[in-house]
């Protein structure tokens, strides 16, 4: 009995320890699963925000990682913004400079938008970014290009692309940003000094970046704009050809701080350039020159609670337009009044924008995560003056026309509100939708609704579709609308916002993990934009524009030791001119551009670069009888060096090292030559990371 | 200057690295060794009471290995979920199926990976690989960062290999066969 007891007794020990090891064993694996989802959960969060998964997001996109494009010489946002496919650049008489996406409306500003950290900075008086395409590459984590307006249904409408810079602010678990000091030199006595440091605790980050740079660019040009008679028949023996100052003077200071679930944003950049070509087409003096400061704070709040996200901001922006030049020439007769030493002028307009947005994602339904939310904003010049030499009696001494012809509505303003709402639905492990809308109210003439529908389908790991249907539009730029008492542009707040109809097709076809070929097919319908000429200065909707095309992009490698990207894009359309009542070809816009890249790595350390570029040639606007712009191809070559033990970085470039001369279109009636760029030109940059 | 750089490019017959995504790196570096220990038979693997993780490279490819191998020291700090462990580097010349491996990892190489495949399914080991399109080749996981992060494993090569996953990590996982890539 006791054997059997005993027996019993050690069976179920037996059992207990078996039961006790498959359950601990249980426990373990279950322990094991759990971080495993957790992990990959984790590391999706981090693909998506860095749009690593870019391939699977439902729109088209383009990703330039910041130390890619150092190893490649890249100097800044402008030069790196050359490399997406699509995309090419425009100028104007105060060389305020605007990528164009597609070829939509080479002539306005605001087609595309800028994010610095998530933050919109265009700004409003011409809606464009000029003053942050100087932004040096090494305060730059990832650019970020969607194009076409398919990106946005959160209250920003991006109409024909969007740009989101990413900072080393940007802090990951397993990828933090390193304190670094930067120095560069080059051509036109270039010089640039900034550093990036982080300072953490448990609870606060906080990131600041600081950069100073300045050149003395100056490029021949000319004959300037009074050639063309613009000021009358009398005064064309006044123009003049000489150095167009395009010097630049600018300093930034970033700040971004975390704390727990609250954020705080802000950057001041303090932007002066030469007058360039000038406001009146007269070529200035070289120390005349324009202001663009620019100047933003973001507060944030974001907080997850169960399937719920909650994101709250408040901000305030301010810019602002500063000009300080000689406008017109000695001797200048305007209605017989004799303007000896010429005319000088200042105008200044600074504007602020308030907003706050508020926005709930819930994904608590099975396969769909729904957003909704609105974004409210008030704009409004906050200050202006308008000096010029006196207009009456040709005296060159500044009088105040402030309140008596003011080159601005001092008083301009504009409330917006937008609601939206959309919802992500993952139909299955291959197939996505996302669907949503956009409704927009604002003080002047309304956008109304803007639907979105796109949808990826996962074929296998090497095929991806995609399709989108977007409407966005563009609002009118504060100079558009409230500009006054100038030859040149004549606002009008009648004017209503343009829209686009975006269908768009993507296929993807990957290679391996890191090698892709993408082709991109695109329609563009395009209602309503905003147009002026010297014949008729008033802004008005006067065109509409069909436009189509496509890209390819490849991403890959000939050998082990390189890296390789490709692209070609080609766009075509009509454009449809409803005052003339005639159609023509797409103006301005070049059908063919190719980029490509090539990094051939020497060793570990070493690495040769070469960057080619070739822009197609471009017609003119109708009426103008100029040939056409001419195509060009560009040739830049770097040579970088890394020291993994001391942390340091050395590269060298030349850039366009055929000489090649490269112009930007002029408008018609303005400066007969198009605007020269660059010719060669070299860049150092020294690097130290901590 | 056109000649010069063509020239260049013509002779200099180095050959340093593949680029790789850093964060796909560091996503499987964190995710590949605690699938490893969901293998039922995981003790059979041991060397020495330890599990051998062998990150196999190219010779260009040293630094990106080492970089792993950090990464996974500061993650797990010597042991795998108890077992200690040791991260052996070795280059695709140097792979045999006299190298110590409990589990390989292999990195981007213009080799035969089907021979690394081989190595595996008679050691009886897991063979992960950095690149999903080597799982036709014969290795069983990789991990891609899609619309979401996926665990891809080969359903071929499963049946072959010396290894009992748990049911649930099964669940988990997208299998991939020559049929459907």
């Amino acid at each position: 009995m006791k054997h059997k007891i005993s027996h019993n007794s050690n069976r179920f020990s037996f059992i207990l320890i078996l039961l006790i090891s498959l359950t601990n064993l249980s426990a373990q694996t279950d322990k094991l699963l759990e971080s495993i989802s957790s992990e990959m959960e984790h590391f999706n969060k981090v693909a998506t925000l860095t749009k690593q998964n870019e391939h699977y997001q439902p729109y088209i996109i383009s990703v330039f990682q910041g130390k890619e494009l150092e190893k490649l010489g890249v100097a800044n946002l402008k030069e790196a913004l050359l490399l997406v496919p699509g995309a090419d650049i425009s100028t104007d008489n105060v060389n305020t400079q605007t990528p164009i996406f597609r070829g939509s409306n080479p002539l306005a500003y605001g087609q595309s938008k800028l994010f610095i950290d998530g933050i919109s900075v265009n700004n409003l008086f011409f809606d464009a970014y000029s003053e942050y395409l100087s932004f040096p590459i090494e305060m730059i984590k990832r650019i970020e290009v969607v194009r076409g307006p398919g990106s946005k249904t959160d209250g920003f409408n991006a109409y024909a692309g969007s740009i989101n810079v990413i900072t080393y602010a940007e802090d990951f678990k397993d990828s933090a940003s390193n304190d670094k000091l930067v120095f560069k030199y080059g051509s036109y006595d270039y010089r640039m000094g900034g550093f990036f440091k982080t300072y953490k605790t448990e609870d606060l980050k906080l990131f600041v970046d600081f950069f100073y740079q300045e050149d003395d660019k100056k490029i021949s040009s000319g004959p300037d704009g009074l050639s063309q008679g613009i000021f009358g028949a009398n005064n064309i023996a006044l123009s003049k050809s000489g150095d167009a100052p395009l010097w630049l003077r600018e300093y930034s200071l970033g700040v971004n701080l975390e704390y727990k679930d609250f954020s705080l944003k802000a950057r001041m950049l303090e932007h002066t350039q030469g007058s360039a070509y000038g406001i009146n087409l007269a070529l200035p003096q070289e120390s005349d020159r324009v202001k663009l400061p620019s100047y933003y704070l973001d507060l944030g709040y974001n907080k997850e609670v169960g399937s719920y996200e909650v994101n709250i901001n408040a901000g305030v922006k301010y810019d602002t337009f500063d000009s300080k030049s000689k406008l017109l020439p000695d001797d200048l007769n305007i209605s017989n009044i004799i303007f000896e030493d010429g005319i000088y002028g200042e105008h200044y307009a600074a504007q602020r924008t308030l907003y706050q947005s508020s926005y709930l994602k819930y994904s608590g339904i099975n396969k769909h995560t729904i957003t909704s939310g609105y974004r409210l904003i008030k704009e409004e010049t906050i200050d202006m003056t308008s000096k010029l030499s006196n207009r009456a009696t040709g005296d060159v001494a500044l009088v105040d026309y402030t309140y008596t012809l003011p080159f601005f509505d001092k008083d301009a303003k504009r409330d917006t509100l937008i609601f939206s709402m959309q919802d992500e639905f993952q139909f299955n492990d291959d197939i996505s939708f996302i669907y949503g809308f956009n409704y927009e109210q604002t003080s002047y003439k309304d956008a109304g609704l803007e639907p979105r529908v796109s949808m990826v389908y996962q074929l296998d790991t090497e095929n991806i579709f995609k399709t989108i249907y977007s409407r966005s539009h563009r609002n009118a730029s504060w100079q558009e609308m409230f500009t006054m008492n100038n030859r040149a542009r004549v606002g009008s707040t009648d004017l209503k916002p343009e829209i686009v109809d975006a269908f768009e097709a993507a296929y993807i076809k990957k290679f391996s993990t890191d090698s892709y070929l993408q082709t991109n097919l695109f329609y563009l319908l395009n209602k309503d934009q905003i147009y002026n000429s010297s014949i008729n200065p008033e802004y008005r909707n006067a065109v509409d524009t069909d436009i189509y095309g496509f890209e390819v992009e490849y991403k890959g490698n000939i050998s082990s030791a390189d890296q390789l990207y490709l692209n070609y894009s080609y766009v075509d359309g009509k454009s449809y001119t409803q005052d003339v009542g005639s159609s023509d070809s797409l103006p301005n816009v070049a059908h063919h551009l190719a980029k490509g890249y090539y990094i051939y790595n020497l060793d570990g350390d070493l690495s040769l670069s070469g960057v080619v570029k070739y822009v197609g040639s471009k017609d003119r606007v109708l009426g103008d009888t100029r040939e056409k712009v001419k195509a060009y191809s560009s040739v830049d070559s770097s040579l970088h060096y890394k020291d993994p033990k001391y942390k340091y970085s050395a590269t060298f470039s030349i850039k366009n090292i055929f000489n090649t001369n490269i112009t930007y279109p002029s408008a018609p009636n303005t400066y007969i030559q198009d605007y020269a760029q660059e010719r060669r030109t070299f860049l150092v940059t020294l690097k130290k990371e901590f | 200057m056109r000649k010069v750089i063509l020239l260049f490019f013509i002779f200099v017959n180095l050959a340093y690295g593949y680029s790789y995504d850093d964060l796909l790196l560091k996503a499987q570096a964190s995710i590949f060794p605690k699938i490893m220990l969901l293998d039922k038979k995981i003790e059979n693997k041991l060397i020495e009471g330890r599990i051998i993780y062998t990150i196999v490279y190219e010779k260009n490819d040293y630094n990106t290995a080492l970089e792993i191998t950090k990464f996974i020291d500061e993650n797990y700090n010597g042991h795998f979920n108890g077992y200690a462990y040791k991260i052996n580097l070795v280059e695709f010349s140097d792979l045999s199926s006299m190298t110590q491996a409990s589990a390989i990892y292999i990195l981007n190489s213009d080799k035969d990976i089907k021979k690394v495949a081989d190595i595996a399914k008679k050691k009886g080991i897991i063979a992960f690989s950095y690149d999903v399109k080597n799982l036709k080749a014969g290795l069983l996981f990789s991990l891609m960062l899609e619309k979401s992060t996926v665990l891809y494993m080969n359903k071929e090569n499963l049946y072959i290999q010396k290894v009992d996953f748990v049911d649930s990590l099964l669940r988990m996982v997208k299998f991939i066969d020559k049929e459907n890539s």
